[in-house]
């Protein structure tokens, strides 16, 4: 729960008035009499009784003063007195088992509450309500209706009846849609009643022109209207700090962490007659809200002003931003022709891919780009095409860039650990149902490569290390057999609202991750399950060493005051309990790879060899009371894959 | 019937309280609670987690998409009352045990106190979402 929120503060209301009610409960057992203090308490008798979902519905007549003194065959209704509509949890209704006669004190707080069209009020939070027993006479019939059954009415509420928060009867709220009054299609009408200053000049519709008339000095009145197909961050170069504002950020967080920015905000823009342009935009503090952004503002129309040229690239020397490009090409729209008149109708789709690009920057100062988040999706916006891991397997050529929702289940960091965490390179496993469903034929599991190119926001490193879950790689490229997140790729932890699923299985797995057993088509660098018979340990490369018990910190050191004790120097603090972890490499016989010499790393936390461990511990093992054991099904990594010798070194993993 | 009444009354008094005061007090949040029992408080860590979006046509159309707990996205429609998510198909059309799954009342309560992010479709898009779901359940 949100701290701070709604939620949690009706939590600790609820928590509250739950300990006052089996409080007043109490009270009321224990203390038969009718309880003194009279304030505030309503009585009423009640004239008949219906349920609508799990409330009872009580229409009771409001008395005036407790009627001890009567018997309830002998008050008769009046007319003058109000009548009310009270309304009881399930839970009190079963507490009070009233029935139509009965009389009900109801003690506070009770809340009333007045309907628009209505004239009887509704007595609500009746938590705290009592029935009154009259006379003996009435506690013995009491007991016997006690053990009949009453049968109450319900209400089934109708799903048409919706609620009206308005006093207006504006559109959002249409109880049918016949009452749809049919619109006109919107034009820019919302966005241009709210534009910025900036809209006083012309707007034009080609970067081209606006390229070649103005030159690469910058310039200030011309705008530009495209749509944003995609939204990345870059990696920041030297040297090209911009202090722009752009828009204004989603969330006005204060800048917690001294880390310099390091990270631009890109935009890839369209425009009318297809040309593509990158816009590098401010810098962002933190990456968190790139997936905002995203949601945001794919597929929006922008204006673009007082752009700076900063590169026309080819597509020679710039091919990440060509793949992406191609993977928008040809446009789903039809496009203008550059050359023909503004009013001709003359669009054609049968275009070649563009073969430059403008990189655009913007000039600091005032406010350059204008999103119209309110407008409508861009017909001309692509969004991203997820395919199923099997299909992107099967794609042929090289540089394709591919959109995927998979699971990721086993992470590998590459780098030093003195490298940051955000510009490290990893190696993820993932894969889903296409491929985890699959008999036989392909991998059951993939492995994509982040490269230090590929901007990750704080989120995903964050979900990444946190346990195994499934991650939207937007535009990653897929080439030479192998799955790559490099810059412009996004990772994102939602499917994006609008993706093309084209035919993709975007369920999650029914079951744990399955992986290709060990055979004699796995390659380095991978992972695998097997299975086997263990034929010898590597007694040169057991070892054991303490780490410590709050961040696993596997180099302690003795302490400079006590050298008895271990010292943690990334807690900074004496490790009082260390965790002992031990490490042993055993050789394994694998039917299924039976030519290779199999080694195998094992640790002390794998369930499966804790015999061995624990013989180790002790040090009184003998290496022939662990020979001939059965092992399997590991999950392993692949170190490497040797052929002279024919041997196969893998290390014992943990799946997230 | 009197508990739409009532429920309607209760969401239109928690919307009139936030215009004014920018706060929900304490005695709605509990008349929420009475009112929709144990969907109140899931209800509102999804507008605190700002998880509703009204989704718009140009021709007017809305439907509600929410982005639940578990990471999932249901549709409500604004016609009436209805939500793809497994608990009102349970507790509203089955049981009959509640008026709104949270997620209805999520949007209810986004609606009353200007919570709900906006998104702007084509027709066509609207559509597909509409479908989308169609194929989910089939």
């Amino acid at each position: 729960l949100c701290r701070g929120g709604l939620a949690e503060r009706l939590c600790r209301l609820q928590n509250r008035e739950r300990s006052a009610i089996s409080f007043w409960r109490h009270q009321c057992v224990s203390d038969n009499t009718i309880l003194s203090d009279k304030s505030g308490v309503l009585i009423v008798k009640i004239l008949e009784i219906f349920e609508e979902c799990t409330i009872q519905v009580a229409i009771c007549q409001q008395l005036e003063q407790s009627p001890v003194a009567l018997s309830p065959e002998d008050a008769v209704i009046n007319a003058e007195e109000p009548i009310l509509k009270v309304l009881f949890t399930r839970e009190t209704a079963a507490h009070l088992k009233s029935r139509p006669q009965d009389v009900i004190h109801i003690y506070p707080p009770w809340q009333k509450l007045l309907l628009q069209n209505a004239d009887v009020p509704v007595i609500m939070n009746t938590y705290f309500s009592q029935k009154v027993l009259l006379s003996e006479h009435s506690e013995a019939r009491e007991k016997t209706y006690g053990l009949t059954k009453m049968l109450i009415r319900k209400n089934i509420i109708s799903l048409a009846q919706t609620f009206r928060l308005d006093d207006l009867d504006d559109n959002l709220h249409q109880e049918s849609t016949d009452n749809q009054v049919p619109c006109a299609p919107q034009t820019n009408n919302n966005g241009d009643s709210k534009r910025h200053p900036l809209a006083q000049s012309a707007v034009n519709d080609s970067l081209l022109e606006m390229v070649e008339s103005q030159g690469a000095v910058g310039w200030r009145e011309v705008q530009v209207r495209v749509i944003i197909q995609r939204v990345y961050c870059l990696p920041a170069k030297e040297g090209y700090r911009s202090h722009t504002q752009g828009n204004k950020p989603l969330c006005a967080t204060a800048v917690a962490n001294s880390d310099p920015p390091n990270v631009r905000l890109c935009l890839l823009v369209q425009d009318a007659y297809g040309m593509f342009s990158e816009v590098q935009l401010q810098s962002l503090s933190s990456t968190d809200d790139i997936e905002q952004y995203c949601r945001r503002w794919e597929g929006k129309s922008c204006c673009l002003a007082g752009m700076k040229i900063l590169q026309r690239t080819t597509r020679g020397r710039a091919l990440g931003l060509f793949s992406l490009i191609d993977s928008l090409w040809p446009p789903v729209v039809p496009v203008k022709v550059p050359g023909q008149s503004q009013d001709s109708e003359m669009m054609t789709t049968n275009l070649p891919p563009p073969s430059f690009c403008y990189i655009l920057t913007v000039q600091s100062g005032e406010i350059h780009v204008e999103v119209d988040e309110e407008e409508q999706i861009s017909n001309l916006y692509q969004p991203p095409a997820v395919h199923g891991l099997k299909e992107i397997l099967q794609i042929g050529g090289c540089n394709k860039r591919c959109s995927f929702w998979a699971q990721v289940f086993y992470r590998r960091l590459q780098t030093k650990p003195s490298v940051p965490t955000d510009q490290r390179e990893m190696l993820l496993f993932v894969t889903d149902s296409s491929l985890q469903n699959v008999v036989h034929g392909i991998p059951k599991v993939v492995a994509v490569s982040i490269t230090a190119s590929c901007v990750l926001s704080v989120e995903i490193i964050e979900a990444l290390s946190a346990g195994s879950r499934f991650v939207f790689f937007k535009d990653a490229l897929w080439g030479n057999g192998r799955i790559i997140c490099v810059e412009r790729t996004v990772l994102l932890l939602q499917k994006p609202l609008l993706c093309s699923a084209a035919g993709a299985d975007l369920s999650e797995l029914t079951g744990p991750v399955r992986l290709d057993e060990l055979d004699s088509t796995t390659q380095a660098n991978s992972v695998c399950a097997l299975r086997g018979t263990v034929v010898g340990v590597n007694e040169s490369t057991a070892f054991s060493w303490p780490t410590c018990n709050r961040c696993g910190n596997g180099k302690l050191e003795l302490c400079p005051q006590d050298r008895e004790l271990l010292y943690c120097n990334q807690c900074s603090e004496v490790v009082t309990t260390p965790v002992l972890k031990m490490q042993l490499e055993v050789f394994l016989s694998c039917p299924s790879r039976s030519q290779s010499t199999v080694k195998v790393k094992v640790w002390h936390e794998m369930t499966l060899f804790v015999l061995l461990t624990m013989l180790l511990f002790l040090q009184t093992y003998e290496v022939q009371s662990v020979l001939g054991r059965e092992v399997g099904l590991l999950n392993c990594y692949v170190h490497s894959i040797t052929s002279h010798p024919n041997c196969v070194v893998l290390e014992e993993i943990v799946l997230l | 019937s009197t508990l739409p009444a009532v429920a309607e009354e209760l969401l239109r008094e928690i919307k009139k309280a936030f215009q004014e005061t920018s706060q929900v007090p304490d005695d709605l949040l509990l008349g929420l609670k009475f009112i929709f029992g144990p969907s109140a408080v899931p209800a509102l860590d999804l507008v605190d987690q700002r998880s509703v979006t009204r989704v718009r046509s140009p021709s007017g159309m809305t439907l509600y998409q929410v982005l639940g707990s578990s990471g999932k996205l249901y549709t409500c429609y604004s016609s009436c009352h209805f939500c793809t998510c497994p608990a009102f198909g349970f507790s509203v059309l089955q049981k009959s045990e509640s008026l709104l799954c949270k997620h209805i009342l999520a949007v209810y309560l986004s609606q009353a106190m200007g919570a709900c992010q906006e998104l702007a479709v084509s027709e066509e898009q609207l559509t597909n979402i509409l479908l989308a779901e169609e194929e989910d359940e089939g």
